[in-house]
């Protein structure tokens, strides 16, 4: 469900609003296609306000090579200096859920994200592991519910195991960029997205900022974009386990 | 009622010392059966709580002995759909400067779905995740450990891992309750990649605790599990650990409660031999009674009802005394069973069973009542006219002597017969118990003679006290005879106890001498038998290129499970210990045994495995390892005392093909001719010191602490046995107030006629050293007899191994002085007592 590192970024499309309107998954389908690059990379800063409005930063770089569903990401670390060379890769699979393993530098081992640990939080922050992943549209299904102040409000439901049980997407219709994602699991809403700042870059539209609120535990992590590029040459090689361990 | 005011009160409190003297019986007996049974069933209240707290929500535990297994396992696990989470567990104990911590390695990723980690200051469960996880120093502990330690949040703990020394940082402080209150609140939350490196595990799991989806009962998932991971693995609730370290610490219970009941049964003596001299005493007032027409059941009933009473305030102050006992012992008997067992306990409060405590008291009161029966008995059947006629009740019918004499025959005969058959464990038990009547029933005849032996010799020494302190014996003999048995009892314990102490300590010396051969040990702690950390076995290599090392095995020791419950198995390089440190076989061929062992296809078993698991050669034993179930015949029996339930010694090679672990516990190093084993051991500490955990014990150090382990396991039963002399010295300080007291006349008389004080003060102790040394006679003789039992037991049932029969004749010959010394002091009160009252009243008594 969780576009964080899809990095929402639509393109003026020339789709008749009231033809797609009724028509949920053309949509996304929509949304997906403008989004569509063949690698990305940016450098993002993670700021996690917990209790007392503490505030915690982070900084990770990111790497993704292809596309929606068959994609493959990395993710490291850089600041602050204690957590500095930690590594996140995700091997994502069209028919099923990601494949995930960290890498802890001063242990000197990967460890493999297991399926039922993605609900929990990813580092620190108000993203969960399942948050990372990057999900193709054929994976949920969708359904109209309405239009909301320039955009469309969607509900997806997720076909494949996942934490959430659904969600509401908030499409805009100008630039088919979604700017807000509510995620609900049986208790009732978990998180919510809101994407923000949003700018072109190569042609597509990009939030430049991303705020996650977890509802539960009221606390907040804003990601801000930095250096963002996409379809840059990247190798194969670099989303492996082995370039895992070799870090940065 | 009325009886009991009129009668026993008044009596009571004339006799008040006696009464007092005679509590003091029951509150030692009761207070050593509650001491020690509260003391252990603390000590395993706490290991389960400990399970328990740590469980969380746990359902299920997948373990395969003590090596653990690899990872893959946990990713089997959870691809299971009836799994809703499955964690990785490490358990640790590692010795801080106080005391044992417990340190709990878990994913911490996904471990919150089975416990709750409940951190100060924040409702985050560390001050930032991804630095706990980053830093492989990183640690939470409790509130309780930092308060204890001075710990704050970023603090520096130092530790001693098999990466060298380092320093770790508390990132999280827990609050107290729930899982940081177990293991007493020392407890550490360590990362569990983090806990592998630090403590040589590998990629391997102690086990991976599991709860199942909503729906999912514990039977089916079971069922699931066992499918998916096959025979080598353990699927079993938390609460089954518990079952397994009571099912391991079985022994030290077993011999705990045979000595407290043997306390007690002391006790039961005192108890009697009050209530006989207070029938003998009070004989005018029952027969006075009984003229008035007291029927002999109102007779009975009050002086049941007297030992009742007696009984019920003996039992609960013994049970207060016991519980005061058991806080001194918890902890003890935890730091002897995490030694000898080498799973670490915490018990530093102890847990008071409603139950126990009121089958104590009961059992009290019923001993009470059980000692009474027959002095109560003989007051009902008191004839009101002879009662009248000072001192005819008190020398033993010849009637009487005989009928007990025949009786005691007769058991011994049927002791004798039943050692004949004792094959047969049920007719060994009677026979032990029928020795014990034998000997208790003979006890007034043997002191009657043994009084009449002594008389010429005291009268020798001096010839009116020693004649009047050996007639005193002689016209008295159930006033002293039940002190007697009471003696006779304890050193009797003493002798078989310290016989069989004797007897283990010269075995297990022919056994270091030829097991624990190698000039030195390398190990991960101090303690031999911690089996927390452990070294990769490639240190193999660096130690045989030591200058000075000739060879070095390898030891690998865990319980794994064989025939139902844990067994220690050892895993070492046959073929070398056949040649360095062959142990003497039991059974089987000893030319073939080692090496079809060495070659993987049998296992050596040890005498006491066999014993006390029902093994026998040929046999072909199943042992669950992660590959799946090991079939080895045994080969070969052999004398090994590695481990008190009894081990298997198996090829090193066929260890590391099932258990896929080549880790290594121990290294036993030998030295090449002349080298100095002190070089050696620098060498060692200075070359690979510094990098890892490691401890080089010399021989005499292992020895030091194998004989240092023994000395703690026989530690508490020296303790019990100073309370069962105890108990039967104040049996002759009371009798010898009974006899003051029933003299009192008599003495009184021979003060007026002349008498010293100093003679009177002479016939007193003298009669007290008479009934010390028929004690010690007997009581020497039982011993050996006892000693017989006890070793027997040991064999059969406590440690299965066969030792030796040696009378421990130092312990005996240190007995005489210390009885006699210990009679002499006890006969200090009383005989100050009779020459400081006054004469008239002296005169006047009775």
């Amino acid at each position: 469900m969780n576009r964080l590192l899809l990095a929402p970024a639509l393109s003026l499309a020339l789709l008749t609003p009231c033809a797609v309107a009724q028509d949920a998954r053309q949509i996304m389908q929509e949304v997906q296609k403008r989004q569509h690059s063949t690698s990305q990379h940016y450098e993002g800063t993670l700021e996690v306000i917990g209790g007392g409005n503490r505030i915690a930063t982070k900084r990770w770089i990111f790497d993704r090579l292809g596309d929606f569903g068959n994609s493959k990401g990395m993710l490291r670390f850089t600041v602050p200096a204690e957590v500095k060379g930690v590594g996140l890769l995700i091997v994502n699979h069209p028919d099923r859920a990601s494949d995930q393993w960290m890498w802890r530098p001063n242990i000197g081992r990967e460890q493999r994200i297991a399926l039922q640990d993605r609900s929990t939080r990813f580092f620190g922050t108000d993203f969960s592991f399942e948050d990372l992943e990057e999900r193709d549209v054929e994976q949920y299904d969708y359904k109209f519910l309405g239009e909301e102040a320039g955009t469309w409000k969607l509900q997806s439901t997720p076909r494949k195991s996942s934490q959430y049980t659904y969600g509401y997407l908030w499409v805009k219709k100008d630039n088919y960029t979604i700017v807000k994602i509510e995620s609900y699991n049986k208790k009732g809403l978990v998180r919510v997205i809101d994407y923000r700042d949003f700018e072109q870059a190569k042609g597509i539209w990009t939030a430049r900022t991303t705020e996650v609120h977890d509802v539960t535990r009221n606390s907040r992590t804003i990601l801000k974009y930095d250096k963002l590029e996409y379809n840059i040459p990247m190798k194969d090689a670099g989303f492996t386990l082995d370039a895992l361990r070799r870090g940065a | 009622m009325m009886l009991l005011r009129l009668i026993s009160w008044p009596y009571a409190r004339k006799h008040l010392l006696r009464w007092l003297l005679t509590m003091a019986g029951i509150v030692l007996g009761v207070g050593v059966f509650v001491g020690m049974h509260t003391a252990n069933q603390s000590v395993l209240a706490a290991f389960r709580e400990t399970i328990d707290k740590v469980a969380g929500t746990t359902q299920l535990q997948i373990t395969a002995g003590e090596p653990g297994f690899g990872e893959e396992v946990l990713e089997k696990v959870q691809s299971l759909p009836e799994v809703r989470a499955a964690a990785p567990v490490i358990e640790a104990t590692v010795s801080t400067g106080q005391g044992n911590l417990l340190i709990l390695g878990v994913d911490m990723l996904g471990d919150r779905s089975l416990r709750t980690y409940d951190l100060e200051g924040t409702d985050e469960a560390i001050d930032d995740p991804l630095i706990f996880l980053a830093q492989a120093d990183s640690l939470i502990v409790t509130r309780t450990f930092a308060e204890k330690n001075g710990l704050q949040v970023n603090s520096r703990v130092p530790m001693r891992t098999m990466q060298g020394d380092l320093i770790f940082t508390v990132r999280g402080i827990m609050k107290p309750g729930g899982l940081a209150s177990a293991f007493g609140g020392d407890l550490a939350i360590m990362d569990i990649y983090a806990a592998q490196k630090f403590f040589g595990r590998g990629r391997r799991f102690d086990r991976v605790d599991l709860a199942l989806l909503d729906g999912v009962t514990l039977a089916d998932g079971s069922a699931k599990l066992r499918a998916l991971l096959g025979s080598g693995y353990e699927v079993s609730p938390p609460s089954s650990r518990g079952e397994q370290f009571e099912q391991t610490s079985r022994i030290y219970s077993l011999a705990s409660n045979i000595t407290s009941i043997f306390a007690l049964f002391i006790g039961m003596f005192i108890i009697y031999n009050t209530f006989a001299i207070a029938v003998t005493q009070r004989r005018s007032e029952i027969g006075i009674l009984r003229a008035l027409g007291a029927t002999r059941s109102q007779i009975r009933t009050l002086f049941l009802t007297e030992s009742a009473i007696a009984g019920s305030i003996g039992s609960g102050l013994g049970v207060l005394f016991g519980i005061v006992m058991a806080h001194a012992m918890a902890s003890y008997i935890g730091n002897i069973l995490t030694e000898v067992y080498g799973v670490a306990q915490r018990a530093d409060g102890i847990q008071v069973d409603p139950v126990l405590i009121g089958g104590a008291w009961a059992m009290g009161i019923v001993t009470s009542l059980f000692a009474a029966v027959i002095p109560a008995r003989a007051a009902a059947y008191v004839d009101p006219v002879k009662a009248l006629q000072k001192g005819r009740n008190q020398a033993l019918s010849e009637g009487e002597s005989l009928l007990r004499r025949w009786a005691a025959v007769g058991c011994a005969a049927a002791a004798v017969i039943a050692v004949i058959f004792s094959h047969s464990t049920a007719i060994f038990y009677a026979g032990f118990v029928l020795g014990g009547v034998a000997a208790v029933l003979l006890a007034p005849s043997l002191t009657l003679w043994l009084s009449r032996f002594l008389r010429p010799l005291l009268a020798f020494l001096r010839p009116v006290e020693g004649t009047l302190a050996a007639d005193s014996l002689i016209q008295s003999p159930r006033r002293t005879s039940g002190t007697v048995a009471a003696l006779m009892l304890s050193l009797a314990l003493v002798i078989s106890l310290g016989g069989l102490a004797r007897s283990s300590y010269d075995s297990l010396a022919d056994w270091m001498r030829i097991a624990l051969n190698p000039d030195l040990f390398v190990t991960t702690a101090q303690s031999v038998t911690s089996r927390t950390f452990v070294f990769p076995a490639s240190l193999g290599d660096g130690l045989r290129a030591i200058p000075g090392v000739d060879e070095v095995q390898l030891v690998r020791s865990v319980r794994v499970p064989v025939k139902g419950g844990p067994v220690m198995l050892v895993a070492l390089d046959i073929g070398s210990v056949e040649r360095r440190a062959k142990l003497p076989a039991v059974e089987g061929d000893a030319a073939t045994m080692y090496r079809r062992t060495e070659r993987g296809e049998a296992v050596l078993a040890s005498e006491n495995f066999v014993r006390l698991h029902g093994g026998k050669l040929g046999e072909v034993l199943e042992i669950a390892a992660p590959s799946g179930v090991l079939k080895l015949p045994i080969a070969g029996i052999v004398r090994d005392f590695s481990d008190q339930q009894g081990s298997l010694l198996i090829s090193r090679q066929a260890y590391i093909r099932f258990w896929n672990d080549d880790s290594v516990n121990v290294f036993r190093v030998y030295v090449k001719q002349g080298a100095q084993d002190s070089d050696v051991r620098q060498r060692i500490l200075d070359t690979f010191g510094k990098q890892q955990r490691l401890f080089v014990l010399t021989n005499k150090d292992v020895r030091d602490y194998v004989t240092r382990l023994t000395d703690q396991w026989f530690g508490l039963t020296y303790v019990q046995i100073a309370v069962a002399v105890l108990v039967a010295i104040l049996g002759i300080v009371n009798a010898l107030t009974v006899s003051i007291t029933d003299r009192r006349r008599e003495l009184g008389v021979l003060q007026a006629v002349g008498g010293l004080r100093q003679q009177i003060r002479h016939t007193v102790w003298m009669e007290a050293a008479a009934i010390g040394f028929i004690g010690l006679v007997l009581g020497l003789l039982l011993g050996a007899v006892e000693l017989y039992y006890a070793i027997e037991i040991s064999r059969r049932d406590l440690v299965g191994i066969d030792i030796g029969y040696a009378y421990p004749f130092r312990t005996a010959l240190a007995l005489a002085p210390v009885i006699l010394i210990a009679a002499f002091l006890a006969a200090v009160g009383p005989s100050e007592s009779a020459v400081r009252g006054s004469l008239v009243e002296a005169l006047e008594y009775e």
